[in-house]
C-alpha cells in the first residue's frame, strides 16, 4: 500500500489553495489558476485513492491517525472506505469541473475562490473524518463560505435564500451537536473515534431517538421533506459553481451522515424507522417531481429535480437489503455527476442568454448542438435511461424496492414518469424549434469551457456502461453495513 | 502563618497594578502639557500602563505554581487566581492600546482614563481572589466606581452621562442587594468567609428561610455583574451610550471579574440541598434567549454587541449549571475565547468609529473593499462569537456543550444550539453589510494600534480555534483548583 498521506493532501489541499490565494491573488488571473491546481491535486489523490484501494479486504483504508486535542479526547482520524471513496471522487470532479466552469468569474476572483477552496475542504474533510469531531467541525466549516459565495455572487433572491440556507444548514447541526454529545458520553470511551462508537451496543431506545436526531439534523441537507424548501431556492440564487457543489455534493453530505453516522452506529434504530424513511423518500420523489414540472425557471427545474432523485437515496436505504443499500449510494454518485452537468449547461446558457425562462430559450440544438447534447445526455441520466449512471442507480432501488413492496414500487414508478415528463418538456423547449430571441447570438463555448462539459459527460456513459468498479467499490461498504443492520 | 513580606510577593501583581495608576497620574503632572496645546494622542502614557501591566503578567507568570491564603482566607492565590489575574491584564492592555486615538475625541483627560482603567483592573484581579465576603464587596466597589467615571467620561455627550448615571443607580441598587444578602449570610451563619460558609451549608439538611432569601439576594447581585437575565436590561443602555473602548473594557473585564466571583462562591460557598443546576440553567436558558432576540432588530453595532454580550453570558452560565470540574474548564476556555473574538470586533469597531464616528450598522456596507483587514477580522471575531469552526469560539461551545451533555442538561443544550442558530442570523447581517452590501468605497485609513490590537487578538481565536489544546488544559488547571479540596 501507498505511504503518502493521501486523505490528508485530498483535505489540506483546498486551504492551502486558500491561503495562496489570499496571499498572492492581487492578479486577477492568479486565483483561477491556483484553484485548478489545487483541484486538480485533490482530485489526482481522490483518483489514484479510488483505484488502489482494495476492494476485496474493504473496510476502512488509508487511515491517518494523529492526536489533536487530547484533553478533549478528539483525534486527527481520517479515512476511506467504499462509501466514502465515490463521495471523493465525486467531490473531486466537481470541484474540478466547479473551477473550470467558473474560469470567467471576472467579480471578485480572489474571494471567490478563496472561499470556493475553503468550502471543498469542508466537504472533503466530512467524507473524510472518522472522527465524530473533526467530522462536525469541517462540516460547520462550510456554513460561511457557502452563505458569502451565494450572497455575494448570486443572482434571484440572493440574499434571502443564502442566509436560509445556511440557516437550515447551520440547524441541522445543531441537530447533530447534541447527537455527538450524547453518544460521546454514552460510549463514555472518552474518544470521539467512530469505529470506537459503532463498537459500542447501545440500547434500543438510545438507538432510536438518537437516529432521529441524527437523521432530521442531516436530512435537513439531503433535503428530506419537509425541510427542503431551502434547497432549489439556494440552487437557484447560487452562482454556477456553487450550484454545482451543491446540489452535486452538499446534498450527499447530508445523506452520508445518515449511512456514516445514523446508520452504522444505530443500525436498530434505523431499522424502526425504516417505514418512516421510505414514505419520506416517496414524498421526495413525488412532490419533487411535481414541483419540477412546475417551474418556468431551468435551474428551479434541476432544484425540484435534485429533491426528487435525492428520494431514491431514502428509499434505497429504507428497503433494508442490498439492492437498495447499493442503488442509495450508487445514486449518490449518479445525481452528484448529472446535477453537476446540468448546473454548468444552464449555467452557461444563463451566462449568454441573460435568461433561464423556459419560455425564452428555444432552438439551442441550432446554435449550441454540443451543449444540446450534453443537456441530452443529463437528462437521459436524470430519467435512468439505460448506458447512464442513472440507470444503474434507480434500477437496484427498484429491485431493492420490489421485493419490499411491489405497491411501493409501482406508487414510485410514478415518479419516473413524472421525471420524464418534466424533463421532456423542457428538453422539447429549449432544444428544438427556430432559436429565440435570447440565444439568437449563442455558440458553443470555447474549448476551456467544454472541458468540464466533457468530463462530466463521458462519467455519466462510462460509468453507466461499466458500472462494475463503482458497484464493487460500494458493495464492499454496504455489504459489511447491511450485515449490520440486520444482524441486530 | 504568612509572613507580611511573603503575602506582599503573593500580592504583588495586584501592587505593580496599582503602584503603575499612580505613575501615570503623576508622570502626566510632570510632563504637563500646557492649557492652551489643543490635546492630541499621547501614546507613551497607555505605553507606561501596559508596561506595567506586562510587568505584573510577568511576576503573576513566575509565581504561578504557588498558592496560598493570605490574610487568614480573606485572600486566595490559587491556579484560578492565576488564571483570571492573567486575562485580566490581557483585557486592560488591550482597552489600553485601543483608547489612545480616540481618546482626544471625547476628554484632555487622558492620564486619568488610563489610571482608572488600571485601577478597575485592579478591582477584578482582587475579585478573582477574594475568598470572604466583605473582601468582595469592597473589591466589587473598586471594580465599580471607576467604571462609573469611565462611562460617563465623554461629558459632553448626554448618552454618556446618562449611560454613567443609569450604571451607577444600577451599581446602588445591586450593591444593597448584595449587602443586604451577606448581611442575612452572616447572620444566619455566624462566618463571612467562603469556604467556612460552604462547610456549614454543606452540613445542612434543610435551610432556614432567611439564609436562602441571603443566598438569593448575594446571587442576584453577581447576576447585575454578569449581565444575565432578568437582570439585563441595563446593559444595552449603557453599552452604547459609554465611550467605545469603555463598552470594550466591560463587556469583558467586568463580566469576567462577576464570573470570577461567582465561580468561586458557587462551587466553594454553595453547598446546598437545591436544584442549583436548574437554577443557572434557567438563568442561562432565559440569557441566552432574550439576548439573541434583542440583538436581531438591532441597527447599532454596539447596540448589538450588548445583546450578544447578554447571550454570550447565558452560554458562559451553562459551564456553571453543569457545577462540574469540567464544566468550570469549559467555562474558563470559553472567557479566553470570548475575550480574545470581542477584543477585536470592539477594537475593529472603534477604528471604524475613528474615522467614521458612525457605529451604526448600516454605515459597515462596502467595508470589506474599504478595509480589508479590518473587515476581515471584524468577520472571524463574530464569526468565532457565532461559534463556527477555526475559531476558538467553536472549541469554546462545543466543550460548554459537552460538559452540560455530561450533567445531564440536554434540555439546556437543546436551548443553546438553538440559540447559536438564532445567533448567527444576526451576526451573517453584519457580515452581510461588510461584504455584500453596496456603500461607500473610499478607502478607510485606520489607526494602526487598532490594527495590532486587532492582530494579536485575532491571532489567539484563529490558534485557539485549530489548537486549543494548551489553553484547554491551562483552563482545567485552573479549574482543578476549585475543586481539589
Amino acid at each position: 500500500m501507498t505511504t503518502l498521506p493521501l486523505m490528508s493532501i485530498i483535505v489540506f489541499a483546498p486551504i492551502v489553495g486558500s491561503v495562496l490565494i489570499a496571499l498572492l491573488g492581487r492578479d486577477p488571473r492568479v486565483p483561477r489558476l491556483i484553484a485548478l491546481a489545487a483541484s486538480t491535486v485533490c482530485l489526482a489523490a481522490a483518483a489514484y485513492a479510488y483505484a488502489t484501494y482494495d476492494r476485496v479486504a474493504g473496510g476502512l483504508q488509508f487511515v491517518e491517525s494523529a492526536p489533536w486535542i487530547p484533553s478533549l479526547g478528539v483525534r486527527y482520524i481520517v479515512g476511506a472506505d467504499g462509501l466514502s471513496l465515490p463521495m471523493l471522487l465525486l467531490t473531486g470532479m466537481v470541484m474540478f469541473t466547479g473551477v473550470l466552469a467558473s474560469w470567467n468569474v471576472t467579480s471578485r476572483p480572489r474571494e471567490f475562490f478563496a472561499l470556493l477552496l475553503l468550502l471543498v475542504t469542508g466537504v472533503f474533510g466530512v467524507f473524510a473524518a472518522i472522527d465524530a469531531f473533526a467530522l462536525f467541525f469541517f462540516y460547520e466549516m462550510a456554513v460561511l463560505p457557502m452563505y458569502l459565495l451565494i450572497a455575494i455572487w448570486g443572482s434571484t433572491r440572493k440574499d434571502y435564500s443564502a442566509m436560509k440556507l445556511t440557516l437550515f444548514l447551520f440547524a441541522g447541526s445543531a441537530a447533530i451537536l447534541i447527537a455527538i454529545c450524547l453518544v460521546f458520553f454514552q460510549v463514555g470511551a472518552g474518544t470521539f473515534d467512530m469505529r470506537v462508537w459503532a463498537e459500542h451496543g447501545f440500547g434500543a431506545d438510545f438507538q432510536r431517538w438518537v437516529f432521529l436526531l441524527s437523521f432530521v439534523g442531516f436530512g435537513a441537507l439531503v433535503p428530506i421533506w419537509p425541510l427542503h424548501t431551502w434547497s432549489p431556492d439556494g440552487h437557484v440564487a447560487a452562482p454556477t459553481a456553487v450550484s454545482m457543489m451543491h446540489a452535486g455534493v452538499l446534498l450527499k453530505l447530508g445523506a452520508y451522515g445518515i449511512i456514516r453516522f445514523g446508520v452504522t452506529l444505530f443500525p436498530d434504530g434505523f431499522a424502526s424507522w425504516a417505514t418512516l424513511i421510505a414514505v419520506i423518500g416517496a414524498i421526495n420523489v413525488l412532490y419533487g417531481a411535481l414541483c419540477a414540472l412546475n417551474q418556468t425557471d431551468l435551474k428551479y427545474v434541476i432544484g425540484y429535480s435534485s429533491v426528487s432523485h435525492m428520494g431514491y437515496v431514502l428509499l434505497g436505504l429504507a428497503t433494508l437489503n442490498r439492492f437498495g443499500f447499493e442503488g442509495a449510494v450508487f445514486q449518490m454518485f449518479a445525481h452528484g455527476i448529472m446535477t453537476a452537468l446540468f448546473f454548468v449547461l444552464v449555467g452557461y446558457v444563463y451566462e449568454k442568454a441573460h435568461t433561464r425562462q423556459i419560455a425564452e430559450i428555444s432552438g439551442l440544438m441550432r446554435r449550441t448542438p454540443l451543449v444540446a447534447a450534453a443537456f441530452v445526455i443529463a437528462s437521459a441520466a436524470s430519467m435512468g435511461m439505460p448506458s447512464t449512471s442513472g440507470f444503474v442507480a434507480e434500477l437496484l432501488v427498484y429491485i431493492g424496492l420490489w421485493s419490499l413492496s411491489p405497491l411501493l414500487a409501482g406508487l414510485v414508478f410514478v415518479g419516473v414518469v413524472i421525471t420524464a415528463g418534466y424533463l421532456l418538456r423542457m428538453l422539447t423547449r429549449i432544444l428544438l424549434g427556430e432559436p429565440s430571441e435570447a440565444v439568437a447570438h449563442l455558440s458553443d463555448p470555447a474549448p476551456v469551457r467544454l472541458v468540464p462539459v466533457g468530463i462530466l459527460a463521458i462519467t455519466i456513459m462510462v460509468v453507466g456502461i461499466f458500472p462494475s468498479s463503482m458497484y464493487e467499490t460500494i458493495r464492499s461498504a454496504t455489504g459489511p453495513l447491511l450485515a449490520r443492520v440486520m444482524g441486530g | 502563618m504568612i509572613s507580611p513580606a511573603d503575602t506582599l510577593i503573593h500580592l504583588l501583581p495586584e501592587v505593580i497594578v496599582a503602584i503603575t495608576g499612580a505613575v501615570v497620574i503623576v508622570a502626566d503632572l510632570v510632563w504637563k502639557r500646557p492649557d492652551h496645546v489643543r490635546p492630541g494622542p499621547r501614546p507613551w502614557l497607555a505605553y507606561l500602563g501596559i508596561a506595567g501591566l506586562a510587568a505584573a503578567a510577568v511576576v503573576t507568570v513566575a509565581m504561578a505554581g504557588r498558592s496560598a491564603e493570605l490574610f487568614e482566607g480573606l485572600v486566595i492565590i490559587d491556579p484560578l487566581t492565576t488564571f483570571f489575574r492573567l486575562l485580566f491584564l490581557g483585557i486592560a492592555a488591550v482597552v489600553l492600546l485601543v483608547a489612545v486615538d480616540p481618546l482626544p475625541r471625547f476628554t484632555r483627560w487622558d492620564a486619568e482614563f488610563h489610571a482608572l482603567v488600571l485601577w478597575c483592573t485592579l478591582g477584578h484581579m482582587l475579585l478573582a481572589s477574594a475568598g470572604e465576603l466583605f473582601t468582595i464587596f469592597l473589591a466589587l466597589q473598586l471594580t465599580s466606581l471607576p467604571l462609573i467615571v469611565l462611562i460617563g467620561y465623554a461629558k459632553r455627550d448626554k448618552r454618556s452621562g446618562e449611560a454613567a448615571l443609569k450604571y451607577l443607580l444600577l451599581v446602588l441598587v445591586s450593591t444593597a442587594v448584595l449587602l443586604y444578602g451577606m448581611s442575612f449570610i452572616y447572620g444566619s451563619l455566624g462566618t463571612s468567609t467562603v469556604a467556612e460558609i460552604g462547610d456549614l451549608l454543606a452540613g445542612m439538611t434543610t435551610v432556614e428561610p432567611v439564609l436562602a432569601l441571603g443566598l438569593v439576594l448575594l446571587l442576584t447581585g453577581f447576576a447585575f455583574k454578569i449581565t444575565a437575565a432578568p437582570f439585563h436590561y441595563w446593559v444595552p443602555d449603557v453599552y452604547q451610550g459609554a465611550p467605545t473602548p469603555v463598552t470594550a473594557f466591560m463587556s469583558v473585564g467586568s463580566k469576567f471579574a462577576g464570573f470570577a466571583l461567582a465561580l468561586r462562591i458557587i462551587i466553594t460557598g454553595l453547598h446546598l440541598p437545591l436544584n442549583w443546576h436548574v437554577i443557572f440553567g434557567v438563568m442561562a436558558a432565559l440569557s441566552m434567549t432574550i439576548g439573541n432576540l434583542g440583538a436581531i432588530k438591532q441597527t447599532d453595532i454596539k447596540r448589538l454587541l450588548a445583546y450578544s454580550g447578554i447571550a454570550q453570558a447565558g452560554f458562559l452560565l451553562i459551564g456553571i449549571a453543569a457545577l462540574s470540574e469540567s464544566g468550570v474548564a469549559a467555562l474558563l476556555f470559553y472567557t479566553v475565547a470570548y475575550g480574545l473574538a470581542n477584543l477585536a470586533a470592539f477594537a475593529a469597531i472603534i477604528a471604524f468609529a475613528q474615522s467614521t464616528g458612525s457605529t451604526a450598522l448600516a454605515d459597515y456596507a462596502g467595508l470589506g473593499r474599504r478595509a480589508p483587514l479590518t473587515a476581515f477580522v471584524l468577520t472571524v471575531a463574530l464569526l468565532s462569537l457565532a461559534g463556527l469552526p477555526l475559531m476558538a469560539g467553536f472549541v469554546a461551545k462545543f466543550h460548554v456543550f459537552l460538559q452540560a451533555t455530561q450533567a445531564g442538561l440536554v434540555w439546556l443544550v437543546a436551548i443553546g444550539v438553538a440559540n447559536s442558530v438564532v445567533s448567527l442570523y444576526y451576526y451573517l447581517r453584519i457580515v452581510w453589510q461588510i461584504y455584500v452590501a453596496e456603500g461607500e468605497s473610499a478607502p478607510l485609513a485606520l489607526p494602526w494600534r487598532s490594527g495590532v490590537a486587532m492582530g494579536v487578538c485575532i491571532s489567539g481565536v484563529l490558534i485557539l480555534g485549530v489548537y486549543p489544546e494548551p489553553m484547554l488544559t491551562a483552563a482545567a488547571h485552573a479549574a482543578s483548583a476549585l475543586f481539589g479540596k
